[in-house]
């Protein structure tokens, strides 16, 4: 039997004025199915919504199509309205006669609309009720790191009421939070007492990640520490792995070579140098400095604002004469310029090449030859410590992490945001996350945001126990498919697994709370065995006969 | 009227593009019928074929930027799958009718509209 | 599983020109698994051959169809109405399909659409290369699981032959991997080095008479 089918036409309050709907309204009567067509002027506004509603109950409508503003727009309101006349919400199709077709085209559109509204009365007719249903899931999440940005996440869920394991593979909590320290003046020994005697917090130190199955709301992971291996159950995973900091001195071979004359101080990190700043025992305070940054690397957050802040702290510390070589101080973090500007003040001389400083060694110092490109000339220092140019790394086991967990990394080598603008915490894989130095090269206050925004999305998913899915929305048939694999392997977001059906037979399980809808699947699937409710082959190609005109 | 072009939109780059034209008034030529669907990489090749055999001018598949799928893999999917549709028109000599891939950000309508206007030309030019 | 590539478009225009009512038969096992003649490709075939044929003023009708295995008499027997309406069947099955299809309809004329090339696996997402030749005298118990009849360009059984090209690469074809390193090196990792001092004799070839029967225990 034929679903009978309304269709709602709407001409948004007079915005959509080259449609002459009288004409429309009896040509769309005709079409197969369809037994009520409705015009409204504000099909969006409460009273609207309600003679929508009643429409619907009264001729007992089984199908709706709206026709009127972009479905991006408005589809969950309708979704709704459905829902309160008693049928199932995804018995639903828009036809878009207003951003695609009248606010687009010169002239009367009437046609154009009648045949969008076809469309979506084909589409309609084949489209399957869909139901939901809430799933159960795991609310402690698990929390890889130890450093800054892993403890300050755990505090801030805790705080939420969600129950953490944190995941540090050193015997200690704390790595590399001294130079944020020294540049922010925060006391990490306090916050990693916090995190230490927080109830909601589980700390394993010593401890990595040697197994990870499951999905969303349920990921097994096994972990190993000193004598033996635990299996644990989790919601999600946030990744808190930090970065590595490397000397980029392989562009200056004949440093190596000269390596008797060049003693171990007197090229230094970063972090070395903020050794040396906090150290009270040191021997001589080096009079001449020299920073070299931005030359192999020209995306260095964390390189430019280390060494403003080192230059600034040697500077009042010593008194020395600061040199910085450098092709361009990039000033895109919040208080950078001020930074800056406060260092030139101080008397920090900043000096603009274009190629990396030739470096070689003279009598004990390090000699720094460059061509100032507003002086014209070359620029030759003999300093006492050079502070060289260094690469922001993924931290080691970064690799292993990506394969255990089975997420990309993009071509630096850091975890592969979902989408770079919009998603940038997340990974491809529903549950798993990443925040801090791990993603790449940051400051302070992307760190602090990306802290929150993992914390507000983990907090969102798993604190009530349950997540609402559409259950089968993407389902593969166990009868047509021939386990192949080849969903398996393409799925972007890992979301189907091989399953055992009937005690025997081997299949494709594609998992309601870990798959994002994206149909890949379905269009690679050589049996036709996956089905993507709305977005079946007949649902696609029953718009395309719709189109009378090609 | 004659020579329409078909255009499968993915939902987080064409199609909220194409509707931000119509929200700036931007226009373009009326034949043009868009499909949403999820993904780029939802498309595939016998959806092309059939829009083809039902007389379509011209078949657009129109996804996220390179690099920037939503969904990772779906555009560059659906840019093989156009390449290799092209290649089945040749074989069978059918290939006077464009099948092309457009990449695009959702907002960048400017981009949807001289996608449409370029092939619209393309069209009329071999006379069909 | 079986392998196999469709043919030159060209033969099956051919095949197809003076038709005008046929059946695109399609097998849902291996030539589906490794995209040559499953549902999908019988849907883009039968499109192509009516975009072609309507362009030439020439139309053709095809019934599309794909059964399980096409080298079942019983599944095939499924297809009897829709043979019974068209005046050729194009089938994209291995070449046993084809036959088994062609013994059920012996008044049809059926012809392949695929060339069936080997036994073999994906090596990874739409390639998939050889590892069987169905010789019927298996010899992987010798050689670490790697078949030298097929994977050795020259299908030696006791060794390589001395050409092998840097980095373990094949005489005959550099693009492919001199089997005879691949099998020592897998030996090796299982410490059964001994098996390479092994000699053995040349293969009898009669081992598989023409045509293969195999006649199971019955269960």
């Amino acid at each position: 039997m034929e679903p009978k089918i309304g269709v709602f036409l709407c001409n948004c309050g007079g915005a959509i004025n080259n449609i002459d709907f009288d004409a429309a309204v009896k040509k769309v009567a005709k079409f197969p199915g369809v037994t009520c067509v409705n015009l409204s002027s504000d099909l969006c506004l409460e009273k609207g919504r309600e003679k929508m509603i009643s429409c619907i109950r009264g001729e007992n409508i089984e199908r709706v199509v709206v026709a009127a503003c972009s479905p991006e727009f408005q589809e969950h309101i309708f979704r709704k309205v459905l829902e309160k006349a008693g049928l199932n919400d995804h018995l639903l199709s828009m036809a878009n006669i207003r951003e695609q077709c009248s606010w687009t085209h010169d002239g009367d559109v009437t046609e154009k609309a009648v045949e969008l509204v076809k469309m979506a009365v084909n589409r309609v007719r084949l489209l399957q009720p869909m139901e939901k249903k809430e799933l159960p899931v795991n609310r402690e999440v698990l929390v890889v790191g130890g450093g800054f940005s892993a403890s300050n996440t755990v505090l801030q869920l805790s705080r939420v009421g969600l129950r953490t394991t944190l995941l540090e593979k050193e015997a200690v909590l704390g790595a590399g939070t001294e130079e944020l320290e020294s540049f922010y003046g925060f006391d990490t020994g306090s916050m990693i007492s916090a995190v230490e005697v927080d109830k909601n917090i589980e700390v394993l130190t010593s401890a990595q990640m040697t197994e990870v199955g499951g999905k969303i709301g349920d990921f097994s992971v096994r972990i190993r520490q000193e004598g033996g291996e635990i299996l644990r159950k989790y919601g999600a995973i946030v990744l808190a792995t930090g970065h590595q900091t490397e000397l980029a001195l392989d562009s200056e071979p004949q440093l190596r070579a000269e390596d008797e004359a060049i003693s171990g101080l007197n090229i230094v990190s970063q972090e070395q140098f903020c050794c040396m700043l906090g150290n009270s025992g040191l021997e001589t305070e080096p009079k001449t400095i020299g920073f070299m940054f931005d030359f192999s690397d020209e995306n260095s957050r964390f390189t430019t604002l280390a060494t403003l802040n080192n230059a600034l702290a040697a500077k009042k510390k010593w008194g020395s004469e600061i040199y910085v070589f450098c092709k361009n101080v990039k000033v895109d973090s919040e208080g950078m310029e001020k930074l800056y500007r406060e260092a030139r003040d101080c008397g920090v001389v900043f000096l603009k090449s274009e190629a990396p400083p030739r470096i070689t060694a003279e009598n004990g110092r390090v000699k720094i030859e460059a061509k100032d490109v507003f002086l014209g000339e070359d620029v030759i220092l003999a300093c006492d410590v050079l502070v060289a140019e260094e690469l922001y790394l993924p931290a080691e086991g970064a690799e292993n992490l990506s394969s255990l967990l089975s997420i990309r990394r993009d071509s630096k080598g850091f975890f592969q945001d979902e989408n770079v603008h919009l998603y940038p915490v997340g990974s491809e894989k529903k549950g798993i996350f990443f925040i801090g130095g791990c993603r790449g090269d940051l400051d302070l206050g992307r760190v602090l945001t990306d802290i929150s925004s993992v914390v507000m999305k983990v907090h969102e998913l798993l604190s009530s126990g349950k997540i609402l899915v559409e259950l089968e929305k993407v389902k593969a048939d166990p009868q047509k498919c021939v386990a192949c694999l080849t969903c398996i392997r393409v799925c972007p977001h890992g979301a189907i697994q091989l399953v055992r059906v009937d005690g025997s037979k081997e299949v494709a399980e594609i998992s309601d709370l870990a798959c994002d809808a994206c149909g890949i699947c379905a269009a690679i699937c050589p049996a036709k065995a996956i089905k993507f409710q709305g977005y079946r082959d007949e649902e696609i190609l029953a718009q395309i006969e719709a189109i009378q005109e090609l | 009227m004659n020579g329409c072009i078909v255009a499968f939109c993915c939902e987080h780059s064409a199609y909220p593009a194409a509707d931000l034209a119509g929200k700036l008034r931007l226009h373009y030529p009326e034949n043009i019928r868009v499909i949403r669907v999820p993904c780029a990489g939802r498309v595939d090749v016998i959806h092309i074929l059939k829009a083809l055999e039902k007389g379509a001018a011209a078949v657009l598949v129109l996804g996220c930027e390179d690099g920037a799928c939503h969904h990772i893999t779906g555009n560059t999917r659906a840019k093989e799958r156009v390449k290799y549709c092209n290649m089945l028109l040749k074989e069978v000599q059918i290939d006077g009718r464009p099948v092309a891939m457009f990449n695009l950000s959702p907002n960048a309508p400017h981009k949807f509209v001289s996608a449409v206007n370029e092939i619209t030309k393309i069209i009329k030019e071999s006379g069909r | 599983m079986i392998i196999a590539e469709r043919k030159p478009m060209e033969e099956i225009e051919q095949a197809m020109a003076p038709y005008k009512k046929v059946l695109v038969a399609g097998c849902g096992t291996c030539v589906a698994v490794c995209w040559a003649g499953g549902e999908k490709e019988v849907e883009i075939l039968a499109s192509q051959l009516r975009l072609a044929r309507s362009a030439e003023g020439n139309e053709i009708v095809t019934l599309e169809a794909t059964v399980e295995r096409q080298c079942e008499k019983e599944m095939v027997a499924e297809l009897k109405d829709k043979v019974a309406e068209v005046e050729a069947v194009l089938s994209l099955a291995c070449g046993s399909g084809v036959q088994t299809m062609a013994e059920l309809f012996e008044d049809k004329p059926v012809f392949p659409a695929v060339n069936t090339t080997f036994i073999g696996m994906p090596e990874k997402e739409g390639l998939w290369v050889e590892m069987c030749g169905a010789c019927g005298d298996c010899v992987l118990d010798r050689t670490g699981g790697i078949c030298p009849i097929v994977r050795c360009a020259k299908g030696l059984l006791n060794g390589p032959c001395g050409g092998t090209r840097k980095g373990g690469k094949c005489e005959i074809d550099p693009e492919k991997d001199c089997a005879w390193v691949l099998i020592y090196r897998r030996l090796e990792k299982q410490g059964r080095l001994d098996l390479m001092r092994e000699y053995y004799s040349p293969r009898n070839f009669r081992a598989v008479k023409r045509p293969g029967r195999v006649q199971a225990v019955k269960a």
